[in-house]
């Protein structure tokens, strides 16, 4: 199946785009919105992506298809890695969790529809009505798919014209899913484009931000900062920089019995997008004094993860990116030979996995792809002060504790700064209502009307 | 181990690079097909007996004296492990040199140890491989020396560079009386050029006729070059000069591509592609790659001499790499006896015929998803 060339990113000449092109496209999908998107409400929008998504899980949908069959050679996951990766994005989008993720960023269902009142609003005579942007610009980084999919669902509720700009050979997945929303939708895809460039390419950065009411960007601190220095003051700008994420696990649950559970559990995590996520953990903290040591964990995980690599492989890998591992499995393989306080599981014969157990809280960033830091702690403040140096960037912590404690250590990871715990075995399947960086993503999208109602007079 | 093990050893290698300093750049096969397997074997044993980390190291993979038959089967110490252990069969007293790498603030810095011996091997090494790549034609030059520029610190201000001593040595060793050095050492501890005192060297040996020899690091290079652009100076050294430029540029100035770098370098001293030669060196190596002979047009591919041998392996299996492609360098170095053969750097290469091409860092490559990779100030351990 070729896809028509319907979006800018489908022409065969990305170079060619003209800053004529990226204005003509915007005023584009600015005049759809109008005709076509604007007016619909939003529980005819909700079953419009829930369709959509359950159309997705379907393994004969052609535009799965295609992304299974393309995906290992332009993205660099394996069909496998990438179709456990969409089931479990797409699973989460049904009618009940979109429903859920209005009520809750902003206060009523039907709040982008009319003017509306909860409880609390008709008791204190006020209802309001929020609008979401008209033209919502997407800058999107990486070649994880499912957060430029979740941006482009959440403009479609906040009834926005769309411009993705997606990072230089990632606008596969976006593309599929808005060719596969123009088949069910034909006039919902007219109010998106796609486009593909180079980070920084101002030519076409100046056109694009001139038109857009709201910039949304993923991507590192430094490119943060240079496009809020692109877009104009009057334009709301939503940066999503890059963050890290960690598992704890409680010594309780390093039973014989929970322990393998918890273990594939923490595999699972590491395998999904290949730890390529700001969801991905990075290390998990392991409490000594269980009934098996942390030691036997880092074990578990290592037979984990090679259980995974037959069901969901990893990939081939750039050289560049295998050689990061490879550099440092060695000093790691050296500091094991010298002391029983570094261990080291590694796959044979590959860069498939690795795992590394030391016995010391400090958090070192990973290099990915599936290799990973086993922390032994006395407990969750060594665990804390171990990962000090990325305060404020912990995306998940993922948790795995008996039902006495989870509670305690919820509240402490919480005023430490974490904004999202979830069960280990999850870290990389936020539901729809996840607060991105501790932020409402579709509350920040709004600006709102709130009508104070008058007395009776 | 004894100490004389050890200097019987020095003996050997110094013989082999004696033996073959003059054999300009031929493959290493021809010229020491038998005696670097044997060398490197008996190498392997004494560094396995006398240096305490390697033979852990050695002994965790099962890679015993008893069992490698191959050199090319010898463990290869990664560079990162010698900014924690001490890689050297030098007891603490016999160490009365030390070179490092530069590290950063965050991070201890490679270290690699040497005594008097050790380091006369080191020097014979660096100096017969300099003057087979740098001066070819050292028999016509007068009293067989040269003017040279350093555009790097003198040794003594610093006195734990490998790059400082190298230049000294080779100033010392083929330099003349006027040779002068135009980098110091800032504040900070970083490198800075003395762009007035290296524009006066320039014009002297312009002035004179006489071919001058530039040597520094890729960001001593840059920092010349905009000193000059800055004061509006170019010159046009005489007939025969050359230029050694090497390593990377450690945050120490803006970085260039190498055609740029050369391409300005010809336009700003005029000195021509083919006598600008790359040397590819660290403080974990005794001996140096270079990809070019001075004065030869050539393609550029990096060689180590003979008593060197680079190998490039795949990352995911450790095996070597076919012939144009990618992996990561492994160095088997006889110039380093008390510290260890075997080294593996981070660099990735590609494998050309019996040389190899450098790529770059494999530390710097970032998976493109949305995690942080670092922290703000570079965190490893």
């Amino acid at each position: 199946m070729n896809l028509p060339h319907y979006f800018l990113a489908d022409l065969p000449d990305r170079g060619a785009l003209t800053p004529a092109m990226i204005t003509d496209a915007c005023l584009a999908v600015k005049s759809n919105r109008r005709r076509y998107l604007a007016e619909r409400t939003t529980p005819d929008l909700i079953e419009a992506i829930a369709a959509l998504a359950e159309d997705w899980l379907d393994p004969a949908n052609p535009y799965r298809r295609q992304a299974l069959a393309r995906g290992p050679a332009e993205l660099g996951f394996s069909s496998e890695t990438l179709a456990a990766g969409l089931d479990a994005f797409f699973e989460t989008l049904t009618r009940e969790q979109l429903r859920a993720l209005v009520a809750q960023d902003l206060g009523h269902p039907q709040r982008l529809d009319q003017l509306a009142a909860n409880e609390d609003e008709t008791r204190a005579d006020r209802v309001s009505l929020a609008h979401g942007p008209e033209l919502l610009v997407h800058v999107t980084a990486g070649r994880l798919p499912n957060p430029p999919l979740m941006s482009l669902i959440l403009g479609l509720l906040a009834r926005s014209a769309q411009f993705m700009k997606c990072a230089s050979g990632t606008s596969l997945l976006p593309r599929l899913f808005a060719h596969s929303l123009r088949e069910i939708e034909a006039k919902l895809a007219a109010c998106i484009e796609i486009a593909e460039w180079p980070g920084g390419t101002r030519a076409l950065e100046t056109p694009l931000f001139a038109q857009a009411d709201c910039v949304s960007a993923m991507g590192s601190d430094e490119t943060l900062a240079r496009l809020h220095e692109v877009v104009p003051a009057h334009v709301r700008f939503l940066g999503y920089g890059h963050r890290l994420s960690f598992g704890y696990v409680a010594h309780e649950l390093l039973s014989s019995h929970a322990l393998p559970k918890v273990a594939a559990a923490a595999a699972r995590d590491v395998a999904a997008w290949n730890q390529l996520g700001c969801l991905s953990p990075h290390a998990f903290f392991v409490e000594a004094g269980g009934r098996n040591p942390p030691e036997r964990f880092a074990e578990a995980l290592a037979e984990e993860l090679a259980r995974c690599e037959q069901a969901q492989p990893r990939g081939t890998l750039p050289v560049a990116e295998a050689a990061a591992i490879a550099a440092r499995r060695a000093f790691y393989e050296v500091r094991a030979a010298h002391s029983r306080d570094t261990q080291l599981w590694a796959s044979p014969g590959s860069t498939a996995w690795t795992v590394v157990f030391e016995n010391g809280p400090r958090l070192s960033a990973s290099c990915l792809n599936r290799f990973v830091y086993v922390k032994a702690v006395a407990g969750i403040d060594e665990a804390l002060a171990g990962a000090d140096e990325f305060r404020g960037k912990i995306a998940t912590v993922g948790l795995a504790a008996s039902g006495t404690r989870e509670q305690a250590l919820v509240l402490r990871l919480s005023r430490w700064g974490v904004p999202r715990v979830c069960p280990l075995g999850r870290m990389q399947q936020p539901p729809p209502t996840w607060r991105h960086d501790g932020r409402p993503a579709l509350g920040d999208l709004v600006r709102w009307t709130d009508w104070e109602l008058p007395p009776r007079w | 181990m004894s100490s004389d093990c050890f200097s019987n050893l020095i003996r050997r290698v110094c013989a082999f690079i004696g033996g073959h300093a003059n054999a300009l750049c031929e493959p290493a096969e021809s010229v020491a097909g038998e005696a670097f397997p044997a060398l490197a074997l008996d190498l392997f044993a004494a560094q396995f007996a006398a240096v305490t980390p390697y033979r852990e190291f050695c002994e965790a993979r099962g890679a015993t004296p008893d069992r490698i038959a191959d050199w090319h089967d010898i463990p290869a110490v990664p560079t990162t492990a010698f900014k924690e252990l001490d890689f050297t069969s030098l007891a603490g007293a016999e160490r009365t040199a030390m070179f490092h790498s530069s590290g950063t603030t965050r991070q201890p810095p490679s270290r690699h140890f040497h005594n008097a011996e050790s380091l006369a091997l080191y020097e014979a090494s660096l100096l017969a491989g300099f003057e087979r790549h740098l001066l070819p034609d050292r028999a016509h030059l007068a009293s067989g020396r040269m003017r040279f520029l350093v555009l790097t610190p003198r040794a003594d201000a610093a006195p734990h560079s490998s790059l400082a001593h190298m230049f000294r040595c080779v100033v010392a060793a083929f330099g003349r009386a006027d040779s002068a050095f135009a980098g110091t050492v800032g504040e900070d501890g970083g490198w800075v050029l003395d762009g007035e005192a290296a524009t006066a060297a320039l014009a002297e040996a312009e002035r004179a006729g006489e071919p001058l020899g530039v040597l520094g690091s890729a960001f001593s290079f840059v920092h010349l070059l905009d000193h000059l652009e800055a004061a509006g100076r170019g010159f046009v050294l005489p007939a025969g000069s050359r230029v050694l430029e090497t390593g990377g540029y450690k945050g120490r100035s803006r970085t260039l591509p190498k055609p740029e770098l050369h391409a300005l370098i010809t336009r700003r001293l005029g000195v021509p592609a083919e006598r600008i030669v790359c040397e590819y060196g660290m403080s974990e190596l005794g001996s140096q790659a270079y990809d070019t002979v001075a004065g030869v047009s050539a393609p550029r591919v990096f060689r180590f001499p003979p008593w060197a041998r680079a190998v490039v392996v795949s990352p995911e299996t450790g095996r070597e790499v076919a012939g144009g492609e990618a992996g990561l360098l492994r160095v088997f170095d006889l110039a380093n006896v008390r510290s260890v053969l075997a080294i593996q750097t981070e660099d990735l290469a590609v494998r050309r015929g019996d040389g190899f091409e450098l790529l770059g860092r494999a530390e710097q490559a970032e998976p493109r998803g949305c995690s942080l990779m670092s922290a703000p100030e570079g965190v490893r351990s």
